[in-house]
């Protein structure tokens, strides 16, 4: 999987693309720190158009995310959910506590 | 390095060792082919520098010997050679010699070669050193496997999961599953049946699932609810876990008895409840998040029942199965499972689905560990009303005839916080003479004590129980009262006896409520004994008395010896 940072003002979009599983650990890590550490981003969003494949291990990783990102006092949103994705997120009932769209 | 000069020429053989030595390196001598193998089979040089044209076997045949005879172990072979010998050079590149170099020998060109050799050297070195420390820590790793494969079949105790209304099936993805199927009967034969999926699979997500066994067998073996359970395994997943770690868990609770499936779903597929023609009577969907991610006081609690009347089959399954791709990339899915799985009986329904994801794969292996659970909703399954016991003659008329005593008395606030039936079973559990009759002390005792606080203090009537929600509204207002609830005790106590040689139990249980008309209770309902009630308690014990105006029972029960 990619992840590719874009930051606009205020926003910073995590753009993946590809599967979701534990072999992206190291490149979902660097892109999220960036954006963690980016003074200018106030709210990140987790971009998932290109993904097409979610698994446990990327709960996982969102959850630790949901975590660093509140640290930092940023919000933080999972977008652009379609499909399987969406699927994988509703059985974990992730809704209850990410927002997403 | 060592290296390894072969030419039958002498002055070559001393210029261009001298200078070999020169450069610090080790020199080996060999004066023709045959020599030359010879040595370095014996000597292992870390290169050698080898004449093409050589008597008794040349620089080709030489290498191409040398390479054979070495197998595995490398050694850079350096052809030093004369124009006109090309094409023979070529074939001999191809198959044994590494590098040239072309006669007359440059020996600035020489010295460079012999360093850049050495880096080559340095980086296979490297390589075969990287190798066996894998293999090493291949080994180490299959060894722990083994030996964490052995501690979840002991924990998870194999033996429990042969429930006769339970069929299963577990396909780990590697050698290890990170899924957990356990089964295990209340007391009250409630069977209490999980289904649990870690992050990920093998060694590590089998660990996130190991802290969930010890709770839910202990536990479901003093008779706790499901939501006690449930609070305790929440509680120790975020206790033992790393951040981000949680387990997706389906807690299902049959009564056979009552016929209620009670269900709770964080995180796992689509639960169903089939009838024999196939048809869908109920379904559970995930409506929590996986445990360990909440704070625990934030834990959702809210279970799913259903009343059930004839015979079904409970499908429950990891999505291990459900994401199990064919070499098309197609997915099993939750429409196969189901058409695979309903209009059989339990055990059937597992071969059929077994099969039809073999055929589905047609020999693809799955990503992840695949957990398949159907449990037989038989209402014939509950057990039968044990026989009568005989009456004995003799019974202790003061209490003064005890061996010993276990007293509770009880306040309101008691009774809204503490799980007092599985509390007492923790003692009983301790008392020897007592431990072949733990379920019919605490069918006994749970019966008592549910009437003296339900009937007793909560003035609550079972009328309301029978229907589909009926249950729900009882429950509903029998939290609002005993939550509302100012004054009122209960006392409980037990006391065991010798009497006649033997051992007898004495159970009390008496209330500060209005009381009942005992003489009216106890009529059996054959046809569909719900709840059971004090029919059971008659059964089980020797002898039952009323006192007061219904609101003290105490019944003496024969423990029962090993067969």
């Amino acid at each position: 999987m990619t992840a590719i940072v874009e930051i606009d003002g205020q926003t910073g979009r995590l753009l993946l693309t590809g599967q979701f599983d534990f072999s992206a650990h190291r490149d979902f890590r660097q892109a999220s720190d960036e954006l963690l550490t980016a003074a200018t981003v106030h709210d990140i969003l987790v971009d998932f158009q290109q993904v097409d494949y979610l698994d446990s291990s990327a709960l996982g990783m969102l959850l630790l995310l949901k975590e660093k990102a509140a640290a930092a006092g940023k919000t933080l949103a999972l977008v652009n959910c379609r499909d399987t994705v969406r699927q994988v997120l509703e059985i974990a009932c992730f809704g209850k506590i990410f927002t997403i769209r | 390095m060592k290296i390894l000069l072969a030419d039958d020429a002498e002055v070559v053989r001393l210029m261009m060792g001298r200078f070999v030595e020169s450069l610090g390196h080790k020199l080996i001598l060999a004066n023709d082919g045959v020599e030359a193998v010879e040595r370095c089979l014996s000597d292992r040089p870390d290169m050698v520098l080898m004449d093409m044209l050589m008597p008794r076997m040349d620089g080709s045949e030489a290498a191409r010997r040398i390479k054979q005879a070495l197998g595995s172990q490398w050694v850079p072979i350096v052809m030093v050679t004369a124009v006109e010998e090309v094409s023979k050079l070529a074939d001999a590149m191809e198959s044994a010699v590494d590098d040239y170099i072309l006669k007359p020998v440059n020996f600035r060109i020489l010295e460079a070669k012999i360093k850049a050799i050495e880096r080559t050297v340095e980086l296979h070195r490297k390589v075969v050193e990287q190798s066996a420390a894998l293999a090493e820590y291949y080994d180490r790793a299959e060894e722990e496997k083994r030996v964490a494969r052995h501690l979840m079949e002991q924990l998870v105790n194999r033996e429990r999961l042969s429930d006769p209304q339970l069929h299963y099936w577990i396909a780990p993805a590697s050698s290890l599953s990170g899924d957990l199927i356990a089964s295990a009967r209340t007391p009250g034969q409630v069977m209490h049946l999980m289904l649990a999926d870690g992050i990920g699979h093998g060694l590590t997500a089998a660990l996130n699932v190991l802290p969930l066994t010890q709770p839910f067998y202990a536990m479901t073996e003093r008779g706790f609810s499901l939501t006690d359970i449930l609070i305790e395994m929440h509680r120790k997943v975020r206790q033992v876990l790393p951040a981000g770690r949680f387990v997706a868990l389906a807690f299902v609770s049959v009564d056979f008895v009552n016929r209620r499936i009670e269900i709770w779903n964080g995180g796992i597929p689509d639960i169903r409840l089939f009838d024999c023609n196939g048809g869908l009577l109920k379904r559970w969907k995930s409506q929590h998040l996986p445990l360990g991610i909440l704070p625990p006081d934030q834990l959702d609690l809210q279970t799913e029942r259903f009343v059930f009347e004839t015979r079904a089959s409970l499908v429950l399954c990891s999505d291990g199965l459900l994401e199990a791709r064919n070499a098309e990339g197609q997915t099993f899915g939750a429409v196969r499972l189901a058409h695979a799985s309903s209009g059989y009986y339990a055990a059937d329904a597992l071969t059929s689905t077994v099969n039809s994801l073999a055929d589905f794969l047609q020999g693809e292996s799955c990503h992840d560990d695949v957990s398949l659970a159907i449990v037989d909703i038989d209402p014939s399954a509950a057990l039968p009303l044990p026989e009568p016991s005989p009456q004995r003659n003799e019974l202790p008329e003061t209490v003064g005839d005890a061996d010993w005593r276990y007293l509770l008395s009880l306040g309101p606030h008691e009774l809204r916080n503490l799980q007092v039936v599985p509390l007492i079973m923790g003692f009983i559990a301790q008392t020897r003479s007592l431990i072949d009759s733990h379920a019919d002390i605490f069918l006994i005792l749970t019966e008592l004590f549910v009437n003296a606080l339900d009937h007793g203090l909560l003035q609550l009537s079972s009328d309301l129980k029978s229907s589909q929600d009926g249950m729900e509204r009882y429950l509903l207002e029998r939290a609002l009262r005993l939550a509302e609830l100012k004054e009122g005790r209960i006392e409980i106590e037990l006391a065991g006896h010798t009497l006649g040689g033997g051992k007898i139990l004495r159970i009390r249980v008496s209330d500060s409520g209005k009381g009942f008309p005992y003489e009216k209770a106890g009529a059996p309902d054959i046809a569909r004994p719900s709840g059971r009630g004090i029919t059971l308690v008659r059964a089980l014990s020797t002898a039952l008395h009323f006192y007061g105006n219904g609101n003290t029972v105490e019944a003496f029960y024969l423990p029962r010896s090993a067969s």
